[in-house]
């Protein structure tokens, strides 16, 4: 006699490796150190890379310092790109005596054709000219090496530019493994007006397998890990704004942390959990984040399965590596300069091994003395940004055969979509979720 | 608060009058590029070479090293430290200049430190 089957779906489970150590800041000892020290540290492990790289690209060409310079010597330099920028907001402003001209609202783009770029080391600085170096596509904070010569002007003109390009990538055994998930969701804004509570716990009752029927349920088992990428919380600015708060409005504080707790004790109790803090949250300013407290979740934070995290967020399952951040770099790339699309500025970052090329410049930043850790030395295989506008995906192939998937997390309050990446063969899809009754 | 002073000294810091007893003269020729690493008196400015306190030859050691600029930026960073960065980073820094600096008796800032 056959009896009821009641097979228990077991979700699928991946190893976790936390590689945040470099992002943490608890053992920084703060001296009085200004930010010459970071860009000494990245301007040294860049260069000491890029003249490893030189003699492949032009071995014929000296490699010279920016003082080394001679006017029609043609030769290669190497330093830290510094972008002149018409438009961007000086403190100084404040102090000048035309407060007319100044505009009243700032642009979300602060380019103007007038913008030139500088190369800097630790000998000089040097205006750049010719056509090869946009001032459109680079930033502040960027190493590369550069041919040309020097001209009659005092300015180098460039003739080729090279970049540090994909860092190396480390192998990944290709035995076919079976589907396995990662969902990332990022923007909830729990606590503002635009977000809606019954999207989030479907998307929660979606990967806890509460919902649908036996196919849903085996395909949310196959579910691993979720990633909450930043901006998890809204808390509104008339809150916020420096004077003491009644006994009523006290609890108006907590209350989009409590409601987060609570979806977050649901899906810390059926799978492992990993939370970024972004621009909104109660976190520090600057770059790294440090990781949210764990008083702020009394109830999820209890599980083994949750995991504050820094942002950026640096972590292996089963040996692929995920790094990403919640959206700050991406969204300083966009004021200071452009690109087709946002996935460009992200490959971009990869190209240059830098995820952050505008910090400490217009960027927060904690000033590190001995190291940048904002520096990309193995390529991850997946690397998303989190905040984004819409979901976008594209396989970047990189020329020693990298491969990395690059990902933008739409904001959820704003959507409804999730991303779902495949991690046997690094297809993505977004997930949707409505809560339009639609006659 | 009115005080009954009765040494003004006490307020009022001496000031040494002790002429630039230090003209210290460089035997190595300067080339115009390398004289900030190589540190010819040509170059610095008087402050650096003669002061009057703290002046010694280990101190006029520890500044040359303050002074290079191969080993990145002096200020907010002790000198102990800067020398550990250097040494991690690969940059070989002299080996006499750790023992100087893990021997005491010296200054373990840089020379900047307080006057910037």
């Amino acid at each position: 006699m056959e009896v009821d089957s009641q097979e228990q779906l077991q979700r699928k489970q991946s190893t976790y490796l936390s590689l945040d150590e470099n992002f943490e800041i608890q053992k920084e000892v703060y001296r009085g150190q200004q930010y010459s020290q970071i860009y000494f540290a990245r301007l040294h492990m860049m260069r000491t890379l890029l003249y490893s790289l030189v003699p492949n690209w032009k071995s014929h060409l000296p490699v010279c310092t920016v003082l080394e310079l001679e006017e029609g010597k043609e030769c290669i330099i190497v330093g830290t790109l510094y972008k002149h920028m018409k438009l961007k907001p000086c403190i100084l402003d404040e102090y000048s005596k035309e407060r007319s001209v100044a505009p009243l609202i700032k642009p979300h783009n602060f380019m103007h054709q007038d913008d030139y770029l500088v190369l800097e080391d630790e000998s000089g600085r040097v205006k750049l000219g010719g056509t090869k170096l946009s001032p459109s596509v680079y930033v502040t904070g960027v190493v590369v090496a550069l041919h040309g010569k020097e001209t009659s002007a005092g300015a180098f003109f460039v003739e080729d530019v090279l970049e540090a390009g994909l860092p190396p990538q480390i192998e990944r055994p290709l035995k076919s493994r079976e589907d396995k998930y990662v969902v990332f969701v990022s923007g909830l804004s729990i606590g503002s007006s635009s977000s809606n509570p019954l999207q989030f716990q479907l998307l929660v009752d979606h990967i806890t397998g509460h919902l649908g029927d036996e196919e849903e349920q085996g395909f949310a088992a196959e579910i691993v890990h979720l990633v909450i990428v930043g901006n998890s919380v809204e808390i509104s600015h008339g809150l916020l704004n420096g004077q003491n708060l009644a006994s009523k409005d006290q609890s108006r504080l907590s209350e989009p942390f409590k409601e987060l707790d609570i979806l977050l004790t649901q899906i810390a109790a059926s799978l492992p959990l990993d939370i970024m803090p972004g621009s909104s949250d109660p976190a520090n300013f600057a770059l790294p984040q440090q990781p949210l407290n764990r008083c702020l979740f009394p109830g999820s934070a209890t599980y083994n399965t949750f995991r504050s995290c820094t942002n950026p967020h640096c972590f292996e399952l089963d040996s692929i590596r995920f790094l990403g951040t919640s959206g700050q770099n991406i969204d300083d790339l966009t004021k200071y300069s452009e690109a087709k699309d946002k996935l460009d500025f992200l490959e971009r970052t990869l190209r240059w091994r830098h995820l952050a090329p505008t910090a400490p410049n217009t960027l927060g930043c904690y000033p590190f003395t001995d190291r940048d850790p904002f520096l990309i030395d193995s390529c991850p295989d997946v690397y998303f940004v989190g905040n984004q506008e819409k979901y976008e995906t594209r396989l970047l192939k990189g020329l020693e055969g990298q491969l990395v998937r690059l990902i933008c997390i739409p904001r959820f309050c704003e959507t409804g979509v999730a991303v779902v990446l495949n991690m046997r063969n690094l297809e993505c899809h977004a997930l949707t979720f409505g809560t339009q009754i639609s006659s | 608060m009115a005080t009954t002073s009765k040494n003004m000294n006490v307020f009022y810091r001496q000031k040494k009058n002790s002429s630039a007893s230090t003209g210290k003269k460089s035997t190595k020729s300067p080339s115009p590029k390398h004289a900030a690493t190589f540190g010819s008196d040509i170059t610095q400015p008087p402050a650096l070479v003669s002061h009057g306190d703290d002046f010694d030859e280990q101190e006029q050691v520890l500044r040359q090293f303050d002074m290079n600029m191969a080993y990145g930026p002096c200020v907010g960073i002790t000198r102990l430290d800067r020398w550990e960065r250097a040494q991690r980073m690969g940059l070989n820094p002299p080996k006499e200049i750790e023992s100087l600096l893990r021997g005491g008796k010296v200054k373990l800032e840089s020379l900047f430190d307080g006057r910037v």
